[in-house]
């Protein structure tokens, strides 16, 4: 290089420069006028400054670049040095101060250089060169084109790829070239054409693309990317040519529209599976965005082809098309829809609804009774993009007369064996049909439709699957290792239905409770306790977990009579004590119990089984809970004492005792009998037997639990459970307060003073005397529905349509952080070239939330992320 | 040959799994790690790994210096995925690993490990784009929520993916935490995933990462001392130098993922502890572009549009 490729353009009064030279004295000395440039200096990959006097045209300045900090600016025409070689000050004083300032920028521009790019061979190139036209293409010319292509500077590579875009014949010219090497075997040869054709595809020109990724030289172009010198030959062209099928469900007959489906696919490729390693962000993003116009604009001359599209749907409609062709027109409607995610949304939402219109829903709820279970989950596929699209589309649907069918093969299809494929759409689907992000009488109805018809099918596969009492844990053993029961149930499917009821109890707080407890329906999901695989169980023990979470009154009543911890606690007893993810789960159930003052339960828990888990004792949880049952009791006591000298000398403290012995052991039958012989209340409520006589009380949550004596005033506070809801069940958990509050009134005759105590918490009143420490820890019991943990669901609220659940709490969450989340990444891809540690340390910008950001752009996700909510809890 | 040692070799090959060899594959799982601790117990003599973070044939020069599975025990704290190119082959071939020798391998859980993050960091993307669907992402993700929160080398090394929280002070105290759901946004479970160490901070301080905590050295000692442990291993953040020391060697920080994004230069490094718990760092750099086969990302065969 060098001199010899110097421009004409170097003669021009922008480059005009006088040399100085520091001499002993401390002057300047004037060397001479001459043109400055930076070019290679000769035999050398290093960049220098010339300065060839205009006179003789003899070298003036010879001088390397260096990428130490040792150049200054001046006056704007002045550009001076310490010179290393030289060994004294140097200087050019420019004629113009845009020559200067030019100079200035070349010389700053290969510092950079030398400082990034020590190891690639993107070297500057003759930086003042004018290229005016590219050399021929020729094989003995290949050198100098790869070296204008892939070491011209970045000035100069506008340049050459603006000659590249405009020149008709180089592309052609290098095609014919590299065929020519190819025949040849002419490995050097093809390996420079490699080097080109990257080099050409770095240069992201929007032209050249547009040539290159034409039917005309797509193939060729992807053969010369076969010859990358570092990695082993890969035929991607025979690749493309014999293992790639093009199908055509409904023979496409536009031209225009055909070549572009071949290049998104080629293209994609190129992208994928060629250059994966090669691209930088800038040309990975102008691929993308030439597949995402292909995308768009196939679909929408498909979409707007109305005779292609009656085609479609009479042939996916009628019943003389092939099993084998049904199966490509739906694998094609398929791609139809994902495709559409590249229209904008306008035209998404109208493809859909139009799609709809022809009947799509009903075809694939034919397609959902197909015997190829592949052809079914492609159908469930297509179904997931309609809601992530317009979810009301499927909603109004379901809900019609005709669209309950669809809704019932989506309920089976969750449970039905699929063998070894994936089939975890069906229960996305549902979730996001029930969820409770968007209200109205469609969601209404489609709830309805499912406690009504569905939870009972989901609920007898559990039963029908499971032992039903913990002896038979050997029916699961006999069928073992793949986890086939006698049933033949696969445990995943076991698995989905407890995360839908996770899942339900969360969404429809209100519906679960009439529902749940009408069929005992958490009995039959504890059945899973039963089960071999432990992930069953824990699931069951999330399910109570969920349940408990929701602080609800009659759910706890209806867990303490109906004793439903027991499974749980069986389950706990016999895993022993292995430290294993049923154990945490157990003894992070009991320290939530403990941590809310969930006293009912806290209580029952203690009073029924501390037999089993005093064997436990050695961990903390366990023995807390003890302590907090007993802190219970003591208070009970303290009160006892508080008016009373020697109370055990005093008979009545008999009947206080009596009173705390009922209290805290009422142990089922005799309880019952204890509560019936009792005076009825004023307020008449049906008495009914406890049907198997479990410990119960009246929940803690509202009335202060233990320590709770009501007095007729409080009574006319509490406000008996709905009766609405007068099932069996129901009613039932009513006796139960009933008779607990009778405990309470008769405890409140012996002991008046702890009335104002009780009271204190309720009315926020400072605490007095001897009972303020009792008083500290009573008053987070009677505080109702005090928020526990930000996993905790909040208590319900009143109506459960508008039940923002606490998933809403996330989302706001969400947004705050994603925006965050967003402006960090950014920073992040800007920040690229100068990666910090910090940068990639990793991660999470902003918060694990980042991605609600992201399935909002993505329409696979479901919007809201049920599951975070139902796993989070 | 039986079918796990069949795909353990398709998957040391860069090679993917089936659907639904990913399926089975996952519930096999399922039940080891559901019967694994919070705080999972392992002995010596074990090697230690950071984040892998997807880079498949990285990792591949990790088994190279550190001796192959099951003949090396492992303990991998996390980050196996997002990032990186081959996300999907990493997590499964030490999935594959974890199931064929439980014993012989330790995986817990790293941030990354997580819906939320997959979706935005590129595990999502590479599920849906390798196989056509997000099934294999759902799967994978369900397994991450079993995945066990730390390790308790010998009793006397802590191990962690990210670091302490100010709600743990005790390792008792981990047991009780319900680690089967997303990690969450904050408490105990979620600082063990994303606290890091910081030297200009005393005692606990806000983390920029917008969850987790950052804690200083006396953070450090009295949880040492609490729990009688001679020092915390963890990863979670880039070091140059492959690990790196902290607070007179109470904590050290391991990263094992070389070249980290394909672009940060740096080495990387794994521990290797011996039966007295002597400690040998191995520094290894990323794995040579020879020893990269053609990328693995095929896409299907056939299309329509």
């Amino acid at each position: 290089m060098g001199a010899q490729e110097k421009s004409p353009a170097a003669n021009n009064s922008m480059q005009r420069v006088k040399v100085y030279r520091l001499n002993d004295d401390g002057k300047w000395d004037d060397q001479g006028t001459g043109h400055v440039t930076v070019d290679y200096i000769e035999r050398s990959e290093e960049l220098g400054l010339f300065v060839i006097d205009e006179e003789d045209n003899e070298t003036l300045l010879l001088h390397r670049i260096s990428s130490d900090d040792i150049y200054r600016k001046q006056e704007d025409t002045i550009i001076s040095w310490r010179d290393p070689e030289y060994a004294t000050e140097l200087a050019l004083s420019f004629q113009e101060t845009t020559g200067c300032s030019y100079i200035w920028d070349n010389i700053c521009n290969v510092q950079r250089t030398m400082q990034f790019n020590t190891v690639s061979n993107e070297r500057f190139h003759n930086v003042n060169s004018e290229l005016r036209e590219l050399p021929p293409v020729e094989l003995s010319t290949l050198p100098s084109v790869l070296k204008i292509v892939v070491e011209s500077g970045i000035a100069d590579q506008m340049r050459v790829s603006d000659l590249i875009a405009q020149d008709l014949e180089f592309i052609g010219k290098l095609m014919d070239l590299f065929r020519i090497c190819e025949d040849l075997e002419n490995i050097d040869g093809l390996h420079m054409v490699f080097k080109i054709v990257r080099g050409i595809i770095l240069m992201n020109n929007p032209q050249i693309f547009d040539k290159i990724f034409g039917n005309e030289y797509m193939m060729d172009i992807i053969g010369c990317l076969e010859y990358d010198p570092d990695v082993p030959h890969v035929h991607h062209r025979n690749f493309l040519k014999e293992h790639v099928v093009f199908k055509e469900a409904i023979p496409i007959k536009d031209p225009e529209v055909l070549s572009k489906i071949h290049q998104t696919y080629r293209v994609g490729y190129l992208k994928d599976v060629i250059l994966p390693r090669v691209l930088d962000e800038a040309t990975v993003a102008s691929l993308n965005g030439i597949i995402h116009q292909n995308n768009s604009s196939v679909v929408s001359s498909l979409k707007e082809d109305s005779t292609f599209i009656q085609e479609l749907f009479a042939r996916l409609k009628s019943s003389s098309t092939s099993a084998e062709s049904k199966k490509n027109l739906v694998l094609f409607l398929h791609e139809l829809c994902t495709l559409s995610k590249n229209l904008p949304m306008v035209q998404q939402l109208r493809l859909y609804r139009d799609l709809v219109n022809e009947g799509i829903l009903e075809i694939l709820a034919d397609i959902l009774q197909n015997e190829d279970k592949k052809l079914v989950l492609t159908g469930t596929d297509i179904l997931i993009l309609f809601l992530n699209q317009d979810p009301n589309l499927l909603r109004s649907y379901v809900t019609r007369q005709e669209g309950i069918p669809l809704f019932g093969l989506l309920v089976k299809g969750m449970l039905k064996d699929f063998g070894d494929d994936m089939h975890c759409q069906f229960l996305e689907i549902l979730r996001n049909l029930l969820d409770s992000y968007t209200s109205g009488s469609q969601r209404e109805s489609i709830v309805d439709i499912f406690y009504e018809k569905h939870l009972g099918e989901l609920i007898d596969v559990i039963t029908s699957s499971c032992p039903h009492n913990g002896t038979a844990q050997t029916v699961c053993k006999s069928g073992k290792s793949d986890g086939e029961t006698g049933n033949g149930v696969k445990p995943e499917i076991l698995l989905n239905i407890c995360d839908l009821l996770c899942f339900c109890v969360l969404h429809h707080p209100y519906r679960i409770k009439c529902n749940f407890l009408l069929n005992n329906v958490i009995d039959k999901v504890l059945f899973l306790t039963h089960r071999r695989e432990k992930y069953l169980v824990v699931a069951a023990v999330r399910f109570i977990r969920t349940l408990i979470s929701r602080h609800d009154e009659h759910l706890v009543t209806h867990i303490v009579k109906n004793d439903l911890l027991k499974p749980i606690v069986d389950a706990f007893v016999s895993n022993g004590s292995r430290y294993n993810l049923l154990n945490s789960a157990i003894l992070e159930l009991f320290e939530y119990i403990r941590k809310e003052n969930l006293k009912i339960l806290l209580k029952y828990l203690v009073d029924s089984f501390w037999e089993q888990l005093v064997q436990f004792d050695n961990l903390p949880s366990i023995r807390s809970l003890k302590v907090k049952y007993e802190q219970g009791l003591e208070s009970v006591g303290l009160r006892s004492n508080a008016n009373v000298l020697d109370p055990r000398k005093r008979i009545d403290d008999r009947a206080l005792e009596k009173e705390e012995e009922d209290y805290f052991n009422d142990d089922s039958d005799e309880e019952d009998s204890a509560s019936a012989s009792m005076p009825c209340s004023t307020r008449a409520q049906s008495q009914h037997n406890l049907p198997n006589g479990s410990a119960s009380t009246y929940p803690s949550i509202r009335s202060g639990g233990l320590v709770d004596y009501d007095d007729d005033e409080d009574d006319e506070d509490y406000k008996p459970p709905s009766r609405k809801q007068s099932d069996n069940s129901c009613e039932d958990d009513e006796e139960v307060v009933e008779s607990f509050r009778l405990k309470r009134r008769f405890a409140s005759k012996e002991e008046p003073e702890p009335k104002k105590l009780q009271r204190l918490p309720n009315s926020s009143k400072p605490n007095e005397g001897v009972f303020a420490a009792l008083c500290s820890t009573l008053s987070q019991a009677a505080l109702p529905g005090k928020k526990t943990s930000s996993t905790a669901p909040d208590v319900p609220q009143p109506d459960p349509n508008k039940n923002p659940i606490e998933a809403n709490h996330e989302e706001k969450a969400y947004m705050n952080s994603s925006d965050q989340g967003k402006t960090l990444d950014a920073e992040n891809h800007a920040g690229k070239e100068e990666i910090s540690p910090r940068c990639f340390t990793d991660g999470l910008h902003g918060s694990p939330d980042n991605g609600q950001q992201h399935a909002d752009d993505n329409p696979l996700i479901p919007k809201a992320s049920p599951e975070m909510a139902v796993n989070g809890s | 040959m039986s079918d796990l040692d069949r795909q353990i070799e398709q998957l040391k090959r860069c090679e993917p799994l089936k659907e639904s060899e990913v399926k089975a594959l996952c519930l096999k799982a399922m039940e080891i790690l559901v019967e694994e601790s919070n705080v999972q117990r392992v002995d010596t003599p074990v090697t230690i790994c950071g984040d892998i973070h997807g880079q498949f044939y990285d990792m591949k020069e990790l088994f190279r210096v550190g001796g192959d599975c099951p003949k090396t025990n492992y303990l991998f704290l996390g980050d196996f995925v997002d990032r990186g190119f081959y996300s999907v082959e990493t997590f499964l071939l030490l999935l594959a690993l974890k199931v064929r020798y439980p014993d012989r391998i330790t995986l817990i859980r790293g941030n990354h490990e997580s819906r939320q993050i997959t979706q935005v960091y590129g595990f999502y993307d590479e599920c849906l784009r390798k196989y056509g669907s997000v099934n294999v992402w759902r799967y994978c993700t369900d397994i991450f929520d079993y995945l066990s929160l730390s390790a308790l080398i010998e009793n006397k090394i802590f191990s962690v993916h990210g670091g302490l929280s100010p709600a743990i002070t005790t390792l008792d105290e981990i047991r009780t935490i319900d680690r089967k759901q997303e990690v969450p946004h904050d408490g105990g479970m979620c600082d063990l995933l994303w606290s890091d160490p910081e030297d200009i901070v005393d005692g606990w301080g806000l983390s920029p990462r917008g969850a987790g905590f950052l804690f200083g050295g006396s953070v450090v000692t009295s949880f040492n001392h609490s729990n009688n442990i001679d020092y915390i291993c963890r990863a979670h953040q880039l070091v140059m130098e492959g690990y790196k020391w902290m607070f007179n060697n109470q904590i050290v920080t391991v990263w094992s993922a070389p070249n980290y994004c394909y672009r940060c230069g740096n080495v990387a490094a794994i521990l290797e502890l011996d039966e007295n718990l002597n400690k040998e760092f191995r520094v290894f750099e990323a794995a040579p572009q020879e020893a990269r086969g053609a990328p693995a990302k095929k896409p299907p065969p056939d299309y329509f549009l």
